[in-house]
């Protein structure tokens, strides 16, 4: 399964939405680091920025741009998350929790749900087609678009795929317990447009995407290389997150310097490998695999 | 391509396994009640009168973790059974959840917030994607694992992303389904909304005015030819055409027109290949509150004209299961499809004035029942319908 991307846009901890190219604007991430937020005014009508987190707010705004980038409609949405809308379900937690009367606001609830961030995304564009959320820990953002690419094979044209995630106050609670890691808790929310490959499509390829359950990292990212007809030295650029082999590709790079923690940030990392300038015949692979026994493999070119 | 059902698996409070539910179908023994739980006990709720523990223990379960996991263990146990591992069959896992581990969350969470002390470990099966990686050690398979999170519509979603990935070549075989264990979280939440009836539900009746919440879950196993050939499987049903479609109309409320739900059952009937006529029952969605049924019958009659099929809502046996309905419902059609039954739209007695569509009210035997429509609609106008046919 294989699409082009006709665009891709990231909202998050770099300065990276509506950039030419996001590599120029990279800064490795200290522990005081923000999201750069746009002017969300400009893409969210007032009312509705009101009662939007901020993962609403960066996923929608993501996807507009992708809308405005093409003419036609999607036909179809998929979007990946690994926590969800987290302030919206932290807030209900409170709200009900500290109830004191018999009625309670709705709005923190009604938010919380994952499939807020796609179904926002739908009403936003007056968009009535397939819509679909997928949650698998570190590997939302690859079922998800294991989905759209799916889409694309299937025959549609048109195809946003996104991830988001945000880090509220809370989950540094779970360190170190829960989560082990130096890195600090970060928000992203990473869009783009699929479509079939052909000749007028200047992006880069997304030539396959798989994941893997409780595997050798080593074996899989073989047989994930061979079943794709590609040859190790033509990796150029890995980009990766949590321990892999050091003998692949000829530079390495962790994404995860740039993004912060958050469990869909391979999106981001595709951000990155669609800016990057591959010599002719090279290839880029996304290497996640943050959480042990998960492995996501995206190859691009 | 065809795509055979090979197996089924239920839980919820009309039954622990499928057998229990088709005699509680049969029956009309609905399992709704007072709640048992400080948080359920004002509502009447469909609850699994089983503790976790006790779940673990009757079903003889591996792991432990979230009830919602531990409920997806249990259906897709049953499911799975009489299937086996097999080095050439590539099985997925797609499954679909609302709540994931919020049953414990929210219980440190309180502590936390109350008392400044929590076991912080206990969070670690909060994540929704555990549900279904708790049901890939449980069975010992999963070469493929994504959990669908499109509120009600969840289970019904994964049914049709586990089909779309055998016909791609990309899998198999899928054990597809979902769960919801009842939360203090969703109780809270659709009282928030407020869409409970203090009393029974009463699905597509003029005086309905709200759901009553319930747990489970509900998982069916997907094969492919070649898949079938390997494992020697019974097959018992196919599936035959799936959709998904967006109402985009309101973050909670369905369009008065049912726009959005009349998209899914007119694309799931083009998927299928079959003609409106083709489609001896209609399994709804039928929640019981106002917005949905009105907007549900609104769209069969789009679709299905002046010969509308018999249908009814088996929400009033179970209760609404939230992620899971699409999975237990799902079970549903393919049992009334072997067995020749259209199940009773319990608590049943006015039309609504608006529609005057009339539900089945009796477990009704019928000689054959070639292809069932059961529809899914969730939160966010997320409306899916998937047709399951005989052999």
């Amino acid at each position: 399964m294989s699409a082009c991307i006709k665009m891709i846009t990231s909202i998050g901890h770099q300065d990276s939405f509506l950039k030419e190219n996001c590599w120029e604007h990279l800064v490795p991430l200290t522990n005081e680091t923000e999201v750069i937020s746009p002017d969300y005014k400009s893409y969210i009508p007032p009312a509705s920025l009101r009662r939007f987190s901020p993962v609403l707010r960066m996923a929608l705004t993501a996807a507009q741009v992708c809308q405005n980038s093409v003419e036609q409609p999607f036909d179809a949405i998929s979007v990946g998350t690994s926590l969800g809308c987290l302030r919206d379900t932290e807030k209900f937690l409170q709200t009900f929790i500290t109830a004191t009367g018999d009625t309670l606001s709705p709005t923190a609830f009604i938010q919380s749900t994952h499939n807020t961030i796609a179904g926002a995304i739908s009403m936003a564009l007056g968009n009535h087609s397939y819509n679909m959320t997928h949650t698998q820990n570190s590997l939302s953002f690859e079922t998800a678009l294991m989905d759209g690419l799916l889409c694309i094979a299937e025959g549609k044209e048109n195809v946003l795929v996104g991830a988001a995630d945000e880090a509220i106050d809370f989950l540094n609670e779970l360190k170190p317990t829960v989560i082990s890691s130096d890195l600090p808790f970060t928000s992203g929310a990473t869009f783009m447009v699929l479509q079939p490959q052909s000749n007028t499509n200047s992006g880069k390829t997304i030539v396959d995407c798989v994941v893997y359950f409780n595997q050798d990292i080593e074996n899989c990212i073989d047989q994930f290389l061979a079943n794709n007809r590609v040859d190790k030295s033509a990796v150029e650029l890995v980009l990766n997150a949590g321990n892999i082999p050091s003998n692949i590709g000829q530079k390495q790079i962790e994404y995860q310097q740039y993004t912060g923690l958050y469990y869909s940030s391979s999106a981001f990392a595709m951000h990155l490998a669609n800016d990057f300038n591959l010599s002719e015949g090279n290839y880029a692979l996304i290497v996640n695999h943050q959480q042990e026994g998960k492995l996501g493999l995206t190859l691009l070119q | 391509m065809q795509i055979f059902i090979t197996g089924l698996g239920a839980i919820s409070c009309i039954g622990q396994n499928v057998e229990e539910h088709l005699d509680a179908l049969l029956a009309e023994k609905s399992g709704i009640k007072k709640g048992i739980h400080p948080y359920s006990q004002r509502y009447l709720v469909g609850e699994i009168p089983l503790s976790n523990d006790e779940l673990i223990a009757q079903f003889q379960l591996k792991v432990g973790g979230s009830r919602t996991g531990l409920l997806a263990c249990v259906a897709a146990k049953e499911a799975f059974s009489g299937h086996a591992h097999h080095p050439e069959i590539r099985t997925g896992i797609i499954s679909g959840t609302s709540v994931g581990g919020m049953d414990i969350s929210e219980v440190h969470y309180r502590n936390f917030m109350e008392n400044h002390t929590h076991d912080v470990a206990q969070y670690s099966e909060h994540s929704s994607g555990n549900s279904s990686e708790r049901i890939a050690q449980e069975l010992g398979v999963g070469d493929f694992i994504t959990t669908i999170s499109t509120a009600c519509s969840s289970a019904a979603n994964a049914i049709m992303l586990g089909a779309r990935m055998i016909r791609a070549g990309k899998i198999d075989r899928a054990i597809v389904g979902g769960t919801d264990a009842l939360t203090e979280f969703t109780i809270n939440g659709f009282r928030s909304l407020m869409i409970f009836d203090e009393e029974w539900c009463r699905p597509f009746d003029e005086s309905r005015k709200g759901l009553n919440l319930g747990e489970g879950a509900g998982y069916i196993v997907l094969e492919s030819e070649k898949s079938r050939r390997i494992s020697n499987s019974v097959a018992l049903a196919q599936l035959k055409g799936w959709s998904n479609a967006s109402d985009a109309y309101h973050q909670t409320a369905s369009s008065p027109e049912g726009y959005g739900a009349t998209l899914s059952i007119s694309e799931a009937l083009k998927v299928a290949q079959l003609h409106p006529d083709a489609i001896d029952y209609i399994n709804a969605h039928g929640t019981a509150t106002p917005n949905n049924d009105l907007s549900e019958s609104k769209a069969i009659k789009t679709v299905f004209g002046n010969s509308i099929p018999p249908f009814s809502s088996t929400k009033a046996f179970t209760g609404h299961t939230l992620a899971a309905a699409g999975g237990l419902e799902a079970v549903f059609s393919v049992l009334a499809i072997q067995k020749g039954y259209l199940f009773a739209n319990l608590n049943h007695k006015n039309v609504i004035e608006e529609t005057q569509l009339q539900p089945v009210v009796k477990t009704t035997k019928v000689e054959r029942v070639r292809n069932v429509l059961s529809n899914s609609f969730g939160f966010g106008g997320n409306n899916s319908t998937i047709i399951i046919g005989e052999l």
